[in-house]
């Protein structure tokens, strides 16, 4: 088991490494004008600075050189500072958001990871549980309902989806507010008597006891939250009812049973586990769909993360901005995918040995 | 009820009467099982025979009640284990049966243990269920369990996963559970028909040396007439669903009443058959169970079968002490064979 997930992990930065030639194989498609914008803030309009910020830069440089380059950054000749170099972080300057793509990440990416962790929520409750309560209530009515809640999310366009919600609870109801917290709200959270630990705002309002902001925010987090996974939820619950229903059927759930063993058990200790693959294999791109619904949610909920900026960035052509998020994500998925590969070899003890 | 009334019911070990199990599926009623009776007393051994789909597996889980419910039905009958209507009790008396009185061993070793659990984890499960045994208690148990049906260095194979023992091992492993809460039956489910034929023999004489050391009442459900003639003191004969012949095994391998336990014998190859002899073969195929003939199952199969098989069906008659039929023609079926 260590050493599969050694294994597992060597192959990490090998993955990343492919990932990274790929994405400057993209930027070599932009002219060497277009790549100075990763160093310089504004481009110069005389022609000549440009050619100068390119040749001290070395944009005009082999392939490979560039390459090192941009993952290490370039020392400056004047002043010996070092800019750039993506394995220090410096991902550049973003266009849209007129700060360096860095400082962007770190604001917006907390709020993306709250919806997001929100959102498993509803995933693993709205999906997997319910998928094995259906599998274990096979044609009755509870079984009926699941399968119709998810056939609706399944088919619906997640943006069409996300503006109804918005129509009906925001625009006539007002129940439920779009963005990330109400003014008041943020005024505390921007106060110095509120602590912010983990820039998660639902946990850090907990961290500081205000049941209030607490309650703002989750307020906030519904609509998004529900737009944002019903799709994946509905998936999972039709992949888990379908993998526990072929489980049942299995002749080890008979043995179990021909043992005297409570149909709780049964279905608990003995059929969930063999269940749980495929559903375990869609967790990854559950990880995956979920960043990429995060664009869509976002922007249809004014919600201030990481896909609204991305989208902004996309629309205004910004490709240093566009590049380091796709880096960021397919961070994000590897890491995911080790994770999966890591609880298959948890939950079954065949793919331990190979 | 008076005293003696109720001691002659709980006289035999089993007793299964008129046992009768449908499936209502969209393509009709399937008639599984057609109300079979039959006893079984301490220690007996019962083989029980008949083709593929003939209602043998259907009956043994219709017992243990592990049929699926829907599409499944136990529409009549009772089975008796020393006098208690298994058919009656509540699915929370019924859980303290299955495994500690009736256990029930499968065809397939490959696919009957839990792929995620340890073989260990399995054993240990129902002596913790059924015995109240402490983990530590169970493990020692498992591991004599496990030298009992011959597995070596038992102590360090109980953490291993089932893909690390071989198919004979599994079934090794599958009897042990089985035997681990000293059953009064054993149900074998054709557990040597997924095996290699020297797998099979040592899986038979394990199962033999057991019964002896143990005393526990076997029921062996096969296809293998050969299996039930080393083993079994008496044999069911099923087809269609019913039971149609029922006898000691000398009786119906050397006396058979019923055209289809003597087809079925008369089917297997003898070594002092000369070379190129055909092997005789039972014509047509067994009945849809979905739509049953009227009268004898076995009718149109049959060679014997007269005007009256084809509108009534025979019941089970004595022919001999012990050896019942259901054919109208045995007495002619006899004299030929």
């Amino acid at each position: 088991m260590v050493n599969y997930v050694i294994r597992r992990l060597l192959l990490v930065p090998l993955i990343l490494f492919g990932v990274t030639v790929l994405i400057f194989g993209m930027l070599q498609f932009l002219t060497p004008v277009e790549r100075s914008a990763l160093y310089v803030r504004d481009i110069p309009k005389n022609e000549r600075a440009l050619e100068g910020v390119i040749k001290q830069y070395g944009l005009d440089q082999p392939i490979p050189v560039q390459y090192w380059k941009w993952l290490v950054g370039t020392r400056d000749p004047h002043t010996g500072e070092i800019r750039g170099g993506i394995l220090r972080g410096d991902f550049g300057y973003s266009r849209t958001a007129s700060e360096p793509v860095a400082d962007l990440i770190k604001r917006r990416f907390p709020a993306t990871l709250e919806l997001a962790l929100w959102a498993v929520l509803p995933v693993v409750s709205g999906g997997v549980i319910l998928g094995v309560i259906a599998a274990v209530n096979h044609n009755k009515p509870i079984d009926h309902i699941a399968r119709i809640f998810a056939i609706v999310g399944w088919s619906f366009p997640d943006f069409v989806f996300g503006l109804l919600v918005l129509m009906f609870f925001y625009a006539d109801l007002k129940w439920l507010p779009p963005g990330r917290v109400s003014d008041w709200a943020n005024q505390v959270i921007m106060s110095p008597e509120f602590h912010n630990y983990t820039k998660l705002i639902t946990l850090d309002a907990l961290l500081n006891l205000r049941l209030d902001i607490f309650w703002d925010a989750v307020r906030h987090l519904i609509l998004p939250v529900v737009t944002l996974s019903y799709l994946w939820w509905a998936l999972q619950m039709r992949v888990t009812r379908s993998s526990m229903l072929e489980t049942l059927r299995q002749d080890y759930i008979t043995t179990a049973r021909s043992k005297g063993l409570a149909e709780k058990v049964v279905i608990m200790r003995h059929a969930l586990p063999n269940a749980l693959m495929p559903v375990v294999t869609l967790g990854g791109s559950t990880v995956v769909g979920l960043l990429g619904g995060v664009v869509i949610v976002e922007t249809v909920f004014d919600y201030h993360g990481m896909g609204l900026a991305f989208a902004a960035a996309a629309v205004q052509l910004d490709v240093i901005t566009v590049l380091a998020f796709t880096l960021l994500n397919s961070l994000i998925m590897v890491v995911a995918y080790v994770i999966v590969d890591v609880l298959y070899a948890y939950i079954d003890p065949r793919v331990r040995l190979d | 009820m008076s005293a003696y009334e109720a001691q002659s019911s709980s006289e035999h070990l089993l007793e299964v009467k008129n046992l009768t199990t449908r499936f209502y599926t969209e393509d009709g009623v399937v008639y599984a099982v057609n109300g079979i009776s039959y006893t079984m007393d301490e220690g007996d051994t019962l083989g029980v025979v008949g083709e593929s789909g003939c209602g043998k597996s259907v009956h043994a889980l219709s017992m243990m009640r592990l049929i699926p419910i829907p599409p499944g039905k136990i529409e009549a009958g009772e089975v008796l284990l020393r006098g208690r209507d298994l058919l009656k009790l509540s699915e929370e008396e019924m859980r303290h049966v299955r495994g500690a009185q009736l256990a029930m061993i499968f065809q397939d070793p490959m696919t009957s243990l839990n792929p995620v659990l340890t073989v260990g984890f399995q054993i240990m499960e129902a002596l913790k269920l059924h015995q109240g045994m402490s983990d530590h208690e169970a493990r020692a148990r498992a591991t004599e369990l496990l030298e009992m049906v011959g597995i070596p260095e038992a102590s360090l194979r109980l953490d291993d996963y089932p893909h690390q023992f071989s198919g004979g091992m599994r079934q090794r492993a599958m009897i042990a559970m089985g035997l681990s809460c000293n059953p009064m039956i054993l149900i074998a489910d054709e557990p040597t028909t997924a095996l290699d034929v020297t797998i099979q023999a040592q899986i038979m004489d394990l199962v033999k040396r057991l019964r002896d050391k143990l005393g526990m009442a076997i029921i062996w459900i096969t296809h293998d007439l050969g299996v039930v003639a080393g083993l079994a003191q008496r044999v069911n004969v099923m087809y269609a669903g019913s039971l149609i012949e029922t006898g000691p095994v000398k009786e119906i391998y050397g006396n058979p009443h019923h055209p289809y336990t003597a087809g079925l014998l008369g089917s297997l190859p003898r070594p002092d058959d000369p070379p190129g002899t055909k092997l005789f073969s039972i014509k047509g195929e067994p009945p849809d169970l979905l739509g049953l003939p009227k009268g004898c199952p076995f009718a149109p199969r049959c060679t014997y079968a007269v005007e009256r098989c084809f509108h009534e069906a025979p019941t089970l008659e004595p022919t001999e002490p012990g050896h019942l039929v259901a054919c109208w023609e045995k007495e002619r079926v006899e004299k030929i064979q």
